[in-house]
């Protein structure tokens, strides 16, 4: 009888091994429910009835190759192969215990504290033993959580911790890389604007000091022409006086500026925008991810960043989508270090320029309080 | 043209009133802003102030149109109530001289300027001052003197150009204003624009409910309201006779264009009126001049409009390039012709949101200046790597998503019509065999005047008008939807959704100033919320690629300074923060609603500061003051003294220029 079971149980083991699917990783994922087992096969030609079924699966699920799981609809089983099953083998009863929550929680690894809530081990000296006994047989092993810093979690010393657990690429030792993301940010928006723009040497673009930006007339609120405005004039050049350089000096500046490299917007249609795979395929080509492989769910995430830094847009043209960087007349490409952090010239505003726009007692300013316009000292420097 | 008046704003319109019409008149305008409707006597009592001088102060302020005032019929008392709309716009005049100036000319601005200065004026007084003040009497009405285009564009548009300018005739200043008018830049005043809009909709209202003796019942109700709105906006639209009886000579008709043509430069244009048929616009201009009775004044909603298409061009200038901008700058100015204000009324049906006004290819093309070298400014890749179809691509209809983020915008596009592809594959590769021949030698072309080089043998109208389309196409296809391309008349016809438009561009402000006062990361997770909406606080992090304790240095950060909310949403009845979910969002109206008044806030204490700077130097500016040192301070006040004189002019334009850069950002946030 007991042979016979021995061999029955190898054999419903075999076919389920059988019923696998999939690449070897995620194969033993699938879990069987009651109805699963009863109709492979074997159990149909065999008349396996549910009694013995249940019998086989309590002894698999003894000798940890089967490992019993609650779904929804019921119990269900997953598979343990071989040869993590004969792991199990000379461990003593406590180890077993650890061992499987261990095993159990797979690559998201098990915080401490919650192992010996788990498995009710409470003498911390004897929890930290077995362990230790563990880790030196090698069966399991240590590693910081990224979610919580201070987790100190363990895991089978055969896997890798899940992604969750360390944070995919952009974690080294539990810490983000900074400078990392940092710099592969700056190679990513250079493999986009040198695409995504048309570089050429100085002609078309704004002269050097002329802008469309309104320069207004000295005295504006008078709206007169009053003597001290005249008198102001002496020194400064006004408002039309610059306006009217618009009409002259494309020429002028492009002789002057002949030799300079600007960068030009692409026309409409371009289709030629390098897009997610090519970014993808060029960061692995130039190599210079210290042999982590960047997928490219990780370089969308790049992609995001910068398009949320305002760096770059999002451009579709046909079914392609593409990338570009944004404001690329306004890089300067004479003086381009390739990965550093380029030229740009920050945009600002009334707000952002005036001494009120960067007070940190603007909330408490008023006339006759504690700090008020006249006696600004922020006032004082700006206008020294 | 509704904005709420904040304690800041109602400050600054009573700084910017003292600072241009003095003490008195900002007194009472500070009284009519914090109690409200008043009448003489009660201004008196308040301010405890003769009635006599109450009285001169209202007089300054209605002729500079800054209260409405209501006489009642049944008491004939008459109220005054503040109007913080033209107060605040006081701050403009500068900018509104300078762009008029740019856009029309100098006659244009001079003309505007004398409205502006006295508030409203009638046609002739505005004729009379302007020959006194520029130019000599001539005595022929005929028009028999030369064309003003002789004067040149470089020179100094503020110098007194009296002495060399040639001879003004009448005929010529109200030609100038008519078509001011028909522009829309002035607009002809009644007295019920002197009305606050609430007392002309009660007054609608009484009359008509006398048609009622018993009251309203039931469907009356709905009915009459309907009549009041119609009744009101046909008062409103009573000064746009004038308007609509010029515009068909000035705008549309064929003078109007001929001369926009045989000048190439709009500048000019303005002023050589006189090469055109006399007889063709006689008609509206002897009725203007009969009508020299009519009072004119300035209409700040147009002058809006033209302020708002400098910004935008300056806007596309720093997102895409020179050229395109001044391309963008040709198509606003086509566009604004068919554009009143700014903020359309949602009342108003006679706009239907759906189909903004468009204007074509052909009419842009009349509206872009000679000088504007459209062969430079955008790449040339081969041929084979554009997508003509992608690029023509028509959008008949406004986007329909209201996206939550500036980047949501784009996505979401309306039916998109695909052209013929032959077809428009014709004018793309002619497009592009040009820019090989002429992108080379761009560079050499000199002489002071590109149009004239470029008649003889350089490309041709059609050539130049194909890479202007170029240019339109690139704003089309760009993320900010600066102008979409809505059908495909006449080579094309684009518009602007300007509410789409205005939208990203208040963002962007927004923006900068976020990344001024937090940096770049704190711009990056500003915007992932603005993109995805309420996150909580867990999933920041990632998204932004940033280490948790810098995420939650910034939202704090943020917070405090009240650009975030953060919404705490218990995941039990216990309410522990550890079960609780943060959700972290960005509040727009709330954001722009708090930065405009900090705005206002800064305007005032710029002002403040001028006050006080002005205070400083009181006994110099006393001299100054004097009439037999006006003009000539620089031989009159002695080395020091003057040297101060000129530190004090440096920190008022400092100061001042500062103002209109705040006010800049007023337009931008609150009027666009």
């Amino acid at each position: 009888m007991d042979d016979k079971k021995e061999l029955l149980k190898e054999q419903l083991y075999q076919a389920c091994e059988e019923n696998l699917e999939g690449p070897d990783e995620t194969a033993y994922s699938r879990s069987f429910s009651q109805d699963d087992l009863q109709s492979l096969s074997i159990c149909r030609e065999l008349k396996i009835d549910l009694k013995t079924l249940m019998g086989l699966v309590q002894s698999l699920t003894n000798d940890r190759r089967f490992i019993p799981l609650q779904s929804a609809t019921g119990p269900v089983w997953r598979l343990r192969p071989e040869e993590e099953a004969n792991k199990y083998r000379g461990l003593e009863k406590d180890q077993v215990l650890v061992y499987s929550w261990i095993d159990n929680a797979g690559g998201e690894g098990i915080w401490q504290q919650t192992l010996r809530n788990k498995t009710g081990i409470t003498q911390d000296q004897q929890f930290k033993n077995i362990l230790k006994q563990l880790e030196a047989k090698r069966l399991i092993t240590s590693f910081m959580s990224v979610q919580n810093a201070s987790h100190k979690c363990w895991i089978k010393a055969s896997i890798k911790p899940s992604i969750k657990a360390t944070g995919g690429p952009w974690y080294a030792d539990g810490d983000l890389d900074e400078s990392f993301i940092n710099i592969l940010l700056n190679v990513v928006f250079d493999f986009i604007k040198d695409q995504g723009s048309y570089s050429t040497r100085g002609s078309g673009g704004a002269p050097k000091g002329a802008s469309t930006s309104p320069v207004l007339p000295k005295k504006v609120l008078k709206g007169k022409e009053s003597e001290v405005a005249i008198a102001a004039r002496g020194k400064k050049r006004d408002a039309d006086a610059i306006t009217n350089d618009d009409e002259s000096t494309p020429l002028k500046a492009r002789r002057s500026n002949g030799q300079q490299r600007i960068l030009l917007p692409m026309p409409a249609g371009y289709s030629n925008y390098i897009t997610l795979a090519e970014i993808t395929e060029r960061i692995a080509a130039a190599n210079i991810t210290r042999g982590t492989k960047l997928k490219e769910s990780d370089v969308k995430q790049l992609l995001d960043v910068l398009m949320y830094d305002g760096r770059i847009e999002e451009i579709k043209v046909g079914r392609r989508v593409g990338y570009r960087a944004v404001r690329i007349s306004k890089h300067d490409p004479s003086n381009f270090v390739p990965g550093s952090v380029p030229a740009y010239d920050l945009p600002s505003n009334g707000l952002t320029e005036a001494p009120c726009g960067r007070c940190p007692v603007f909330e408490l300013c008023e006339e006759g309080g504690p700090v008020w316009a006249g006696g600004c000292e922020y006032f004082d420097e700006w206008l020294a | 043209m509704s904005w709420q008046v904040t304690k800041n704003a109602a400050e600054l319109c009573v700084l910017l009133i003292r600072e241009l019409y003095g003490q008195l008149p900002s007194r009472i305008f500070e009284i009519l802003m914090s109690t409200g409707r008043s009448t003489v006597q009660q201004l008196g009592r308040i301010s405890s102030t003769s009635l006599r001088n109450v009285r001169h102060g209202l007089a300054v302020l209605v002729q500079q149109n800054l209260v409405y005032h209501y006489t009642d019929s049944d008491n004939s008392r008459t109220i005054y109530e503040a109007n913080h709309y033209y107060a605040y716009n006081i701050v403009r005049n500068g900018k509104i001289l300078d762009c008029t100036h740019r856009n029309y000319g100098e006659a244009a601005k001079r003309i505007v300027h004398l409205v502006m200065a006295s508030g409203h004026m009638r046609v002739g007084s505005i004729v009379d001052a302007y020959l006194k003040s520029h130019g000599k009497l001539a005595n022929n009405v005929n028009g028999s003197s030369e064309p003003t285009n002789g004067h040149e564009n470089g020179d100094d548009p503020f110098d007194d150009a009296a002495e060399e300018e040639p001879q003004i005739s009448g005929y010529q200043v109200l030609d100038d204003i008519a078509h001011l008018v028909a522009i829309g830049i002035l607009e002809p005043l009644s007295p019920k624009m002197l009305q606050s809009p609430e007392d002309i909709k009660s007054e609608v209202d009484k009359d008509l409910m006398k048609a009622y003796p018993s009251g309203l019942r039931g469907k009356q109700k709905g009915e009459h309201e309907s009549r009041v709105v119609n009744t009101v906006r046909e008062i409103r639209n009573r000064s746009q006779h004038l308007k609509m009886q010029l515009e068909p000579t000035y705008l549309y008709g064929s003078g109007a264009k001929r001369r926009k043509l045989a000048n190439g430069d709009r500048t000019h244009g303005f002023s050589a009126a006189n090469d055109d048929d006399p007889i063709e616009k006689l008609n509206p201009l002897t009725n203007l001049y009969v009508q020299d009775g009519i009072l004119l004044r300035v209409n700040y909603e147009k002058c809006l409009v033209e302020l708002r298409n400098q910004r935008l061009c300056q806007f596309v200038d720093d997102n895409i390039g020179y050229t395109t901008a001044q391309v963008y700058g040709a198509m606003l100015t086509a566009l604004s012709k068919k554009l009143s204000c700014c903020q359309p009324d949602p009342q108003d049906d006679s706009i239907d949101p759906m189909n903004p006004p468009t204007v074509t290819t052909i009419e842009i093309f009349e509206y872009l200046k000679a000088s504007v070298d459209v062969f430079g400014g955008i790449g040339k890749p081969s041929t084979d790597q554009i997508n003509v179809t992608s690029a023509e691509k028509v959008e008949r209809n406004p986007p329909s998503g209201d996206g939550d983020g500036d980047e949501a915008g784009y996505d979401a596009q309306a039916s998109i019509e695909e052209p013929d592809d032959d077809d428009v594959d014709m004018e793309m590769v002619n497009g592009h065999h040009l820019n090989g021949t002429h992108g080379g030698d761009d560079g050499e072309v000199s002489g002071q005047n590109g149009t004239k080089k470029y008649e003889g043998l350089g490309p041709t109208k059609a050539e130049r008008m194909q890479r202007m389309r170029q240019h339109l196409l690139l704003l089309a296809e760009s993320g900010i939807q600066f102008v979409r391309h809505s059908g495909t008349r006449d080579q094309g016809e684009w518009t602007v959704d300007f509410e789409i438009l205005i939208r990203q561009l208040r963002f962007l402000e927004l923006d900068t100033i976020i990344e001024d006062t937090f940096g770049r990361e704190g711009l990056r997770l500003i915007k992932i919320l603005r993109a995805k909406g309420k996150i909580d606080d867990k999933a920041l992090p990632t998204m932004a690629l940033m280490q948790k304790g810098d995420v939650h240095m910034k939202m704090v950060e943020m917070e405090l300074a009240g650009f975030l909310d953060v919404q705490e949403v218990p995941r039990d009845n216990n309410r522990v923060a550890a079960r609780t979910l943060f959700l972290w969002f960005f509040d727009e109206h709330r954001t722009l609603t708090r930065t405009l008044d900090n705005t206002y806030k800064a305007m005032v204490r710029h002002l403040q500061r001028l006050e006080v700077e002005g205070q400083k130097k009181k006994n110099i500016l006393s001299i100054v003051e004097r009439t037999d040192v006006q003009g000539m301070e620089q031989e009159k006040l002695s080395g020091d003294a003057f040297n101060e004189y000129q530190q004090f002019l440096d920190i008022q334009s400092r100061l001042l220029g500062q103002v209109s850069k705040l006010d800049d950002l007023v337009s931008v946030l609150r009027d666009y």
